[in-house]
């Protein structure tokens, strides 16, 4: 248990470690920058853990991330767990397609179907002792098997296999990726965050993102003090400081002050907090063009490689490699009734070698290029990291492999650069079965004023 | 004249079936639109016996159901991926069945909407439904008999409009400037941008009217910004070729362009609208790449019968222009698109660029 702990604190002290008031990409997360959460009742042996990505998440007493895995309706039907009913990861192997995604059908064979686990196997349930005790929103429902399974807001709870170290959020992210036709896939657990009523925090690109609770950007001027508005007259003909209602209290880093006589407006981190009134789209970085104004988050996003750069493109800002080529993450879920997903190096390659090359290894390798890592490169957190790829299977490379390439990862899975790309180009964007989203490629969006692409 | 007075007066000449030619010239000596509505052009009989006698392809569905017979088993890397496989990389035949090869049906007929691309009239030239000879427009051959491409309620025919009015990265403005005559002058420039408002609808939320506002994209959109030179003759818009690419994302959240060689347009003008064609080459690789991923999920394309490697694969044997130098092969094919724009009032920014940092604090 002692272990345990320092293990908690050590991620909480990475979070610290790699904060810093640096601009641009690559900037870490600043001091202190550790997004508040609800704190609520739990049973014995969980906890809360601060991941640099996801934000606050429930773990295991081993530090393992709690994901569940909700109903999403696909194409032919829906998958996952429903609420408050028994778990559907079970121990069964799903050797043949489900046909939940359209036009292909159901009945066919999966991929490497002799070596396909169970879902249960991917995702092994978090079960209670027999001296469970239902608390708050934590219950226990009855797994097919008869085991009992711990589940948070009446959905069951699973950890991941590929959740190593204490503080991993390596099985899912509450990050959106775009469209509407993800597979059914498993999302982190997470407390509600501690903000107030009037405000939201979205996962995108750049950050865990404040808006308002019907999704407006909120913004802060470096113009203001501490606690202090100093925007008044033509400035309010662009801004709107965001009012704090009379019942509205000051709570851990969120305080109010008082504008004008009677008038309160809500601050955060001692940040006066405005919306842009020409924002036209939601979670907008659009009002952060004015001289001076910024975007509010309860985290930036983790440190990105040294070298590693931003670009404009046609729609927005994407994050590119040293050489400036635009960033791509390939996202794959498979059609099986468990939904089981083929985008880490773990899981077959298939799915991507048909989008990636035709089924060609060597082509793929041409069109979809792994961005090298050197063999000295230093990870700037648990998010980017460095791996040994096997470049013909796609697999990860065994110890001292003879033609591996060491490669930069996020969320331990490599990203990549496509052929067809000029600096700022994102024609890689979005390729693959629906949109990128299913199997296939979307470029790594920092900032899209047109569509929802970067969360 | 006002602007104001100007578009009264052009209202009123319309109003009383006088050429809009009465409506003097422009405010400022240019008139800005905004592209409303887009398609690939396709001749169409109502039954579409004449140009596909032997009917209409068949999609993703057809093609995996011929394929794969049900009455046996199938893998997904054998069936469904290598579907995928197809359309991201398209073989260079049509995979066989013991039937032989899946077939694939070009439009056919003398009939064409296009515009005279060569200056040519060649054997393979269509003429226009006005009796134009000359048409270079092989691209219909190409798609006239995939349902999803024929109007008014072929499935991509619909999105792709749908998606461009919805989505302000489709924005498509054109301004013409240096503009004495709105009828005849003989020498005026045309400039395309990208616009960052939304279309002004009607009350019932559908017809899109004149007179919006739209400011130019001059952040993001550089890439579209491209002038051609060229002449007003009897309210007709004609430009000389030039390359040029547009906003093209006809699905959700994607980034698509659609590049175009020696484009060319033939506009009929009003101080309200501009309806008519732009005639290009477009590169078949570029082609490719943006149908796909505007329209490659198998899903989406199965509504209109869109077997996505399939209609690459004619585009290639049909191919017209741009021989690659090493093989000989035809590179690009010719092109039309039927286009309406409406009125609006282009606005330039006179803010020097800012730029933020996505990440800056």
């Amino acid at each position: 248990m002692k272990k345990l702990w320092s293990e908690i604190a050590a991620i909480a002290a990475l979070a610290c470690a790699a904060s810093g008031a640096v601009s641009g990409v690559g900037a870490a997360q600043a001091a202190r920058e550790i997004e508040g959460y609800v704190p609520e009742p739990m049973p014995p042996g969980f906890n809360v853990i601060v991941n640099e990505l996801e934000g606050p998440v429930f773990a295991d007493a081993a530090g393992k991330t709690l994901y569940s895995w909700p109903t999403r309706s696909l194409r032919n039907g829906e998958a996952g767990d429903r609420k408050n009913t028994p778990s559907n990861c079970t121990d069964k192997v799903e050797r043949v397609s489900s046909g939940l995604m359209s036009p292909y059908p159901g009945g066919l064979v999966m991929p490497d179907v002799d070596s396909r686990p169970s879902c249960q196997a991917v995702w092994p349930p978090v079960l209670a002792p027999s001296t469970a005790q239902e608390v708050g929103k934590w219950s226990v429902i009855e797994r097919s098997d008869g085991a009992r399974q711990w589940a948070y807001d009446g959905y069951p709870l699973y950890t991941s296999v590929l959740d190593v170290r204490a503080g991993d959020v390596l099985g899912g992210s509450n990050r959106k990726i775009g469209g509407g036709d993800e597979p059914a896939i498993r999302k982190p657990v997470a407390p509600r965050s501690n903000v107030p009523p009037a405000f939201a925090v979205r996962q995108v690109g750049s950050g865990r993102m404040i808006v308002m609770q019907n999704g407006y950007s909120v913004y802060s001027w470096d113009g203001d003090g501490a606690n202090a508005s100093n925007c008044a007259k033509e400035c309010l003909a662009k801004w709107t400081p965001v009012p704090a209602g009379k019942a509205a209290q000051p709570n851990g880093e969120w305080t109010v002050f008082e504008r004008s006589q009677g008038v309160r407006q809500w601050a955060f981190r001692g940040r006066p907090l405005y919306t842009y009134n020409d924002d036209p789209k939601l979670r907008s970085q659009i009002g952060s063009d004015e001289p001076g104004w910024h975007n509010v988050y309860t985290m930036h996003a983790p440190a990105v490689p040294s070298g590693f750069t931003e670009r404009d493109s046609h729609a927005g800002i994407v994050l590119a490699d040293e050489h400036g080529q635009t960033i791509y993450l390939y996202s794959c879920g498979d059609d099986a009734l468990d939904q089981l997903a083929c985008d880490h190096p773990t899981t077959p390659q298939q799915f991507r070698l048909a989008v990636c090359g035709g089924g060609d290894a060597a082509r793929c390798l041409k069109t979809w290029r792994y961005v090298p890592a050197r063999a000295d490169a230093k990870s700037p957190n648990r998010i980017w990291t460095t791996i040994d790829i096997d470049p013909m299977t796609g697999r990860t490379a065994a110890q001292g492999q003879a033609g591996a390439m060491h490669v930069w990862a996020y969320r331990g899975r490599p990203v990549y650069t496509y052929f067809n790309d000029k600096p700022g180009d994102v024609n890689g964007d979005a390729l693959g079965e629906f949109y990128g989203t299913r199997n296939g490629f979307k470029a790594f969006w920092l900032r899209d004023d047109f569509y929802n692409n970067a969360g | 004249m006002t602007r104001h007075l100007f578009y009264l007066a052009a209202g009123a000449a319309l109003a009383l079936g006088i050429s809009a030619a009465q409506a003097d010239s422009p405010p400022g000596r240019k008139i800005g639109y905004v592209l409303v509505d887009k398609a690939w052009a396709v001749y169409q009989t109502p039954d579409g016996k004449s140009e596909c006698p032997q009917g209409f392809n068949d999609g993703p569905r057809e093609q995996f159901k011929a394929l794969f017979p049900e009455d046996k088993p199938h893998g997904v890397v054998d069936s469904h991926l290598s579907r995928e496989a197809d359309i991201w990389f398209p073989a260079e035949k049509e995979p066989t069945t013991d039937k032989g090869a899946l077939p694939y049906h070009e439009a056919v007929g003398k009939l064409g909407i296009g515009l005279d691309l060569d200056g040519k009239v060649g054997p393979k030239d269509f003429v226009s439904p006005e009796g134009e000879k000359g048409i270079d427009n092989e691209l219909y051959r190409v798609i006239g008999c995939v349902a999803g491409f024929r109007g008014p309620d072929g499935s991509y025919y619909f999105f792709q409009n749908e998606y461009m009015r919805r989505y302000n990265f489709n924005r498509v403005l054109l301004e013409i400037t240096d503009v004495d005559d709105l009828t005849n002058d003989s020498d005026v420039t045309v400039t395309t941008y990208r616009g960052l408002n939304s279309l002004l609808t009607s009350a019932n939320g559908k017809d899109i009217i004149p007179g919006a506002t739209q400011k130019v994209d001059e952040r993001w959109g550089k890439r579209y910004i491209h002038s051609l030179k060229g002449k007003i003759v009897d309210g007709v818009l004609i430009t000389e070729p030039g390359d040029l690419m547009i906003p093209y994302a006809d699905t959700f959240q994607t980034n698509v362009d659609q590049s175009f060689k020696a484009a060319r347009f033939r506009l009929k003008l009003t101080p309200t609208s501009a309806e008519g064609l732009m005639g290009a080459y477009v590169d078949i690789d570029d082609w490719h790449h943006q149908l796909s991923v505007n329209w490659g999920a198998a899903h989406h394309a199965s509504y209109g019968q869109m077997a996505l490697a399939s209609i690459v694969r004619a585009a290639r044997r049909l191919a017209d222009a741009y021989p690659d130098p090493a093989t000989g092969r035809n590179t690009a094919i010719s092109s039309a698109h039927e286009l309406k724009f409406v009125q609006a009032h282009i606005l330039h920014s006179d803010k020097p660029e800012t730029r933020t940092v996505a990440s800056a604090k």
